[in-house]
């Protein structure tokens, strides 16, 4: 590491798309602290290290859903608008990897329909902070969603009031096909999901509430299961 | 009467714009003749989603039956996304 690989805080608030306040309390809580402290008592970062920062994205969109923690701007998309964008943005890169050509569309499919999923259930009720998280790394064929809304089982019940676990809820959501959903014109997205995955090299993993749903291809029965750390929202890791 | 879906954009996903398009699409409708099929054109289309085609198709093959034909719906999101809407609306695409 040279002087010149090193960066202030100013300019790694910069690069993050976060405030120099939440630096300094991610310092704090030791989630991203300084490489070292100049003689004049500034904080130093590394490029290096604010790169491997922003590569965990599973992570940050986990430190989003689990603690509301800040993330950087280039991760969240406040509106429906700002997603299809970023979406676009996403497929066009996509269609420029050959080994992808028979499956990219699909795979921006299914990352439209859980984005769009997270803005067509909670519009108007975010209980917090509205938008979702999304991200990709094209070179880790893997790409992160997550919201800070109802989650699964507080929207489907709207529809089937007779559902109480989260778990129930995902099988729902990902097998049954709900006609009539009055007052609500929307849902079937998420079966879409499990119909594409199920038949493409593409790996789904879904947390909402205390369950997680593990689905790939040829998963004929779904794997749903009770997840470790419980939180409202939904978080989605898409493979391929 | 024929369409080109493209005129609707290339990546068709979100609910919200498919509701846009067929809102958009409705003074289009007001020519079609009392016989004649509603062609439309899937050429061009990069991405498709269920949802946009729920708020689009859904209410047009309700509409018009067999009398709409969708066209060029080789693209493997178009594909997966016309089997997903049969089975929700329970009815069958005539592909031309």
């Amino acid at each position: 590491m040279t002087e010149k690989d090193l960066v202030t805080i100013s300019e790694a608030a910069e690069i993050l798309g976060v405030s120099v306040d939440t630096l300094r309390r991610w310092d704090k809580s030791g989630k991203l602290s300084p490489i070292k402290t100049s003689g004049a008592g500034y904080r130093l970062y590394d490029g290096s290290q604010i790169e491997l920062f922003l590569n965990n994205l599973f992570g940050l969109a986990q430190d989003w859903v689990f603690r509301g923690t800040e993330i950087p701007s280039q991760f969240y998309c406040s509106n429906s608008a700002v997603f299809q964008a970023r979406l676009i943005r996403m497929q066009d890169i996509l269609m420029e990897v050959a080994e992808l050509s028979s499956i990219f569309s699909l795979i921006v499919a299914v990352a439209g329909e859980i984005g769009n999923n997270s803005f067509d259930h909670n519009l108007g009720n975010w209980p917090d902070t509205p938008g979702i998280f999304f991200s990709y790394d094209i070179h880790k064929r893997s790409i992160v969603l997550a919201d800070r809304g109802l989650g699964i089982l507080a929207t489907l019940r709207r529809v089937k009031s007779e559902l109480n676990t989260d778990e129930e809820s995902l099988q729902v959501a990902f097998t049954e096909i709900l006609s009539g959903r009055a007052p609500e014109s929307r849902g079937n997205g998420l079966k879409f999901v499990r119909k594409v995955v199920a038949e493409n090299p593409i790996g789904l993993l879904f947390q909402t509430g205390n369950a997680e749903l593990l689905l790939s291809k040829d998963s004929g029965v779904l794997d749903i299961r009770p997840s470790s750390k419980p939180f409202r929202g939904c978080l989605a890791l898409i493979t391929f | 009467m024929q369409v080109e879906l493209k005129k609707f954009g290339t990546t068709l996903l979100s609910r919200q714009n498919g509701r846009e398009a067929f809102a958009a699409f409705q003074s289009n409708l007001a020519s079609l003749g009392e016989k004649e099929d509603l062609k439309l054109d899937f050429e061009g289309i990069i991405t498709f989603s269920p949802s946009w085609g729920d708020e689009f198709l859904s209410p047009l093959i309700k509409q018009y039956g067999s009398r709409m034909v969708l066209m060029n719906t080789g693209n493997p999101s178009v594909k997966a996304t016309l089997e997903l809407l049969e089975k929700i609306n329970q009815l069958t695409f005539n592909v031309g």
